[in-house]
């Protein structure tokens, strides 16, 4: 079956980038102007973090550096050197753990085709890392950065408020 | 009023079977695969939108290190030429080209560095052509001809009565001219797969599609080998809206892998998609419609003139679609309706979600609403006076089944808050009173209005179409009950909705099934996913086989248990005992011991129309959809608060899907009447990414969105659920036509809506520079 079989060898000329990926070490050997969203998708086969426009207009490929939502397919790898990169892979902390996030979006539909639901979700877990207990405006601002073209948003919109709740209710049995 | 929601839902309401592997990045993607040793394919594309190809010289990129293989029409082994319905448009050019995203050459390489490289030493003389880049020079006498038989691809035409006399009785008329814009689909995930060679020389396309057996036809021609030898895997999918039911990056990446002999991926940059995918035919509609004193509906006269662009795909049945739907749910006696498809060198347009709906509907409510506004009726209860009765013919004076669904919307948004909102802030102009007690409250130049449109949808490819559907259910060697369908999940649930009907049909649990679809060495030829069908076939499909598979499934387990069959009863985990419910023997055990293997299989036609008038419907969606919008006379903004939406269209079988169609087709909708157009110029675009190409965000698409399903059919109904996927993205365009007017009364009869037309000089502002 065809599948994350192979890193593609890429030219390093000498060159390493060390980060964190996901919790864990990383250390690529890769031009330092190589696109983030290449390493991740090409070199390391992590495809969770999905390609749609490449200008920084869609999202698909929103990936945290430091905690914060960044378009991978704008960041080069010199700019990540030292840094926690979270990806869609990540978000939850563990592999068999589901991010509150994860699990609204479940539950009330927030994503189609899913294309882009990496890249929401991670928004999403970002502002709710930041702001607990977001207002609507709140919302609609940290998602403006992605691109839906399934849902319309309302599915989304629903499960960034039901995440909330979620993080309100664990806050409150915690 | 029961709006659905995942609280009124209740159990139904069910966590989709592929939203796991979704939430988590898990879901590998066709454009996701990589293959050991995979080449990188590129395509390059015409430089001219029309063109005379006088030499191609591949040379130096064959040259090039690291160039595993350059094609061009030279290298079509089989036909040089696909389209589902004709087969005019060529793989590769070889004479002429004439569109912008025609493809010349290709080629594949040990990187996307190396492909592209590779791309720019291939060299193309052109002789550049005039241009023809609307259907009116297109159409003009001493215009080139981009196609032998001439600039024309596609006439229809529909007439009873006599239209011109029984305009000389109407009592008022009304005629406007309605322009639709070039949509784009804008899937987040462009077009691309992995063609991958196998060791016994068959060759296996990974590759988004909305018909993969269709898809493998063509491959076999383009290629010249017989279907057997190409296995087509085709989901999941990145969204596809119509937009990736023809062939895109196929022909190429099967092409390159069978002559480098490796495995090649194809990976479309957004700028490729757009200037090579699919569009929405921008439509021209033209409308006379006439009443007499009482508002009752007289004549109709219809020209329609779509830009098709360059070659084929499904211009002609798109064409067919809006010829029917710019009739709709209406009574009339005389109706004169015509419409032409025109071959030009601007972009492809073809399948998108609605297909022609979008655009005839736009026109026809413009009409109603204004046919109202002239003899001073509220428009919802002019749509009454002519609204179709149940046994009513179709459109075109065709048969179809017997539903209520125009009525049963139409009252629906009566009844509903938004509507109820409407009357009671009056209507009938430009909005001086205010709608509701926040109104009071806005700044002046923020007025809002609350307008509705209807929508009678066809679904299902119609008369005249091959439009088969067939279905598999088997009891596997492991104990899993397989649901096997030729269908593709691109994101509108269909997975959910095969565990849902399998699962509600025999009493098995979620567990028990395994689902497979969108493989075409795997599924039996179930037709295409498109026009809103696979639901509707899914059902019949499982009504078909729920009895002879019961009978083996539970024969079988008689057997095994020595108890009747008549005792006995499916449920999850096994078969049990129809009683006590207790579980009498797992389904993995009669799979091990069965001395008979267990399955079920059907095969049949989309029910049709008798009317042998190719396209027509027989099977029909209702809507109605009403909508509050507010203006900024400032800028010329629009925006939508509040949308409301009665849908008729049989049981609700997946109502998370459900809710998602009809919002998310709303939303692009919403796009389609304020935001899209991919804009051409000489035939270029003018637009080649998002940034440019602008469709709703989460900000445009905040306000309120009510679903409120009307289920109930005539009770000797025999085809169950009707299709959702397209009818959500109909009906909310002429709505906000509808709403602009009732704020500022401002006809609008283009879209998408130009800010310039609803701009008002403040008055103070009028006084302060004109000294008044």
């Amino acid at each position: 079956m065809i599948g994350r079989t192979h890193p593609v060898p890429v030219q390093a000329d000498g060159s390493v980038i060390a980060f964190t990926l996901n919790g864990e070490p990383a250390a690529v050997p890769v031009p330092p102007t190589r696109r983030l969203i290449d390493v991740l998708r090409q070199d390391l086969l992590l495809t969770g973090t999905k390609i749609g426009c490449e200008i920084g207009r869609c999202g698909a490929c929103m990936v945290l550096v430091d905690g914060k939502p960044v378009n991978a397919c704008l960041t080069m790898m010199y700019q990540i050197e030292g840094r926690r990169v979270t990806t869609i892979e990540g978000i939850a902390g563990s592999p068999d753990a589901l991010h509150a996030v994860q699990r609204a979006f479940l539950e009330e539909g927030g994503f189609q085709c899913g294309y882009c639901t990496p890249g929401m979700i991670v928004s999403a877990a970002a502002l709710l890392a930041e702001r607990p207990d977001p207002t609507d405006g709140e919302i609609i601002e940290a998602l403006s950065g992605n691109l839906c073209r399934c849902t319309g948003y309302g599915g989304i919109l629903r499960a960034v408020r039901r995440a909330a709740a979620i993080g309100r209710e664990a806050g409150a049995h915690g | 009023m029961m709006m659905l929601t995942r609280e009124t839902a209740g159990k139904r309401w069910r966590v989709r079977p592929d939203g796991p592997v979704k939430v988590t990045g898990r879901l590998q993607y066709l454009t996701d695969l990589a293959a050991p040793d995979m080449l990188y394919g590129l395509v390059l594309r015409s430089a001219h939108p029309h063109a005379r190809i006088r030499a191609i010289r591949t040379e130096r990129a064959e040259a090039l290190p690291g160039v595993r293989a350059v094609l061009t029409h030279r290298d079509v082994p089989g036909l040089n030429a696909f389209g589902i319905s004709r087969q005019d448009q060529p793989v590769f050019c070889f004479d002429f080209v004439r569109y912008v995203g025609d493809a010349v050459a290709a080629v594949a390489a040990d990187s996307p560095e190396t492909a592209e490289r590779a791309l720019d030493l291939i060299e193309v003389d052109y002789e550049p052509l005039p241009v023809l880049d609307t259907p009116e020079q297109a159409l003009a006498e001493d215009a080139p001809k981009l196609h032998p038989q001439g600039n024309v691809l596609h006439r229809n035409e529909y007439k009873r009565g006599d239209a011109d006399a029984a305009f000389a009785e109407c009592a008022h008329v009304v005629e406007e001219t309605y322009c639709t814009p070039r949509q784009m689909h804008a899937y987040l995930e462009t077009e691309g797969g992995l063609f991958v060679p196998e060791p016994d020389g068959r060759l296996t396309v990974y590759a988004p599609t909305q018909h993969s057996l269709l898809d493998r036809m063509q491959l076999s021609r383009i290629l010249g080998v017989p279907e057997e030898r190409i296995r087509v895997v085709s989901s999941p999918i990145g969204g596809s809206f119509g937009g990736k039911d023809e062939l895109n990056v196929q022909p190429y990446g099967a092409l390159l892998a069978l002559a480098a002999g490796r495995p090649v991926k194809i990976h479309n940059s957004r700028r490729e998609s757009v200037r090579a995918g699919l569009k929405r035919h921008p439509m021209r509609i033209a409308m006379k419609t006439g009443i007499d004193a009482y508002g009752r509906l007289l004549a109709h006269r219809v020209r329609i003139v779509a830009d098709t662009g360059p070659y084929a795909t499904l211009g002609a049945e798109v064409l067919n679609f809006a010829t029917e739907h710019v009739l709709g749910p209406y009574r009339y006696e005389h109706v004169d309706v015509e419409s032409v498809s025109v071959r030009t060198n601007n972009g492809m347009s073809g399948e998108f979600r609605g297909f022609g709906g979008n655009q005839a509907i736009f026109a026809l409510e413009g009409q109603m609403d204004r046919l109202a506004a002239l003899i001073g009726m509220d428009p919802w209860e002019f749509r009454l006076v002519n609204l179709r009765r149940i046994g009513d013919p179709g459109p075109f004076g065709q048969t179809i089944a017997r539903t209520d669904g125009a009525h049963q919307v139409w009252r629906k948004l009566k009844e509903s808050a938004l509507w109820r909102e409407r009357v009671a802030g009056g209507h009938g102009g430009s909005a001086a009173v205010p709608a509701d007690p926040g109104e009071s409250a806005r700044p002046p130049w923020i007025r809002t209005g609350i307008g509705a449109a209807m929508v009678m949808h066809g679904f299902g490819l119609g008369y005249g179409i091959p439009d088969p559907a067939a279905g598999r259910l088997r009891l596997a060697k492991d104990g899993k009950i397989e649901a096997i369908f030729g269908y593709e999940e691109f994101g509108q649930g269909l997975l959910a909705t095969l565990e849902t009907l399998v699962t509600e049909t025999f009493g098995f649990a979620a567990d028990d099934l395994r689902l497979i679809i969108g493989d075409t060495d795997r599924v039996p030829d179930s037709g295409s996913s498109t026009a809103s069908r696979t639901t509707a076939m899914i059902w019949q499909a499982l009504r078909r086989m729920e009895t002879p598979f019961r009978r083996k499934l539970l024969g079988a387990a008689a057997n095994l248990t020595g108890r009747p069959a008549g005792r006995l009863e499916l449920g999850p985990g096994g078969v049990r005992d129809a009683e006590s419910g207790e579980l009498l023997i797992r389904y993995a055990d009669i799979a091990a011991e069965a001395a008979e293997p267990i399955a079920a299989e059907t095969h049949f036609h989309f029910p049709v129309t008798d009317m042998e008038k190719i396209g027509a419907h027989f099977l029909y969606s209702y809507s109605a959809v009403a909508v509050k919008a507010e203006v900024n006379l400032l800028t010329g903004r629009v925006r939508v608060l509040d949308q409301y939406h009665a849908v008729a269209a049989g049981p609700v079988v997946n109502p998370m899907g459900y809710v998602g169609q009809i919002e998310g087709g709303s939303g692009m909708a919403l796009g389609f009447a304020l935001l899209e157009d991919a804009v051409m110029e000489n035939g270029r675009y003018l637009t080649g990414n998002l940034d440019t190409y602008l469709i709703p965000t989460i900000a445009d698409l905040s306000g309120n969105v009510a679903v409120e399903p009307v289920e109930e059919l005539p009770e000797d109904d025999p085809y169950g659920p009707r299709g959702v996927g397209e009818i959500g993205s109909v009906g909310l365009a002429p709505a906000i036509a509808a709403a602009v007017y009732e704020a500022t009364g401002v006809r609008v009869s283009r879209l998408p809506i130009d800010p310039a037309l609803l701009i008002r000089r403040p008055e103070e502002l009028w006084k302060a520079v004109s000294g008044q």
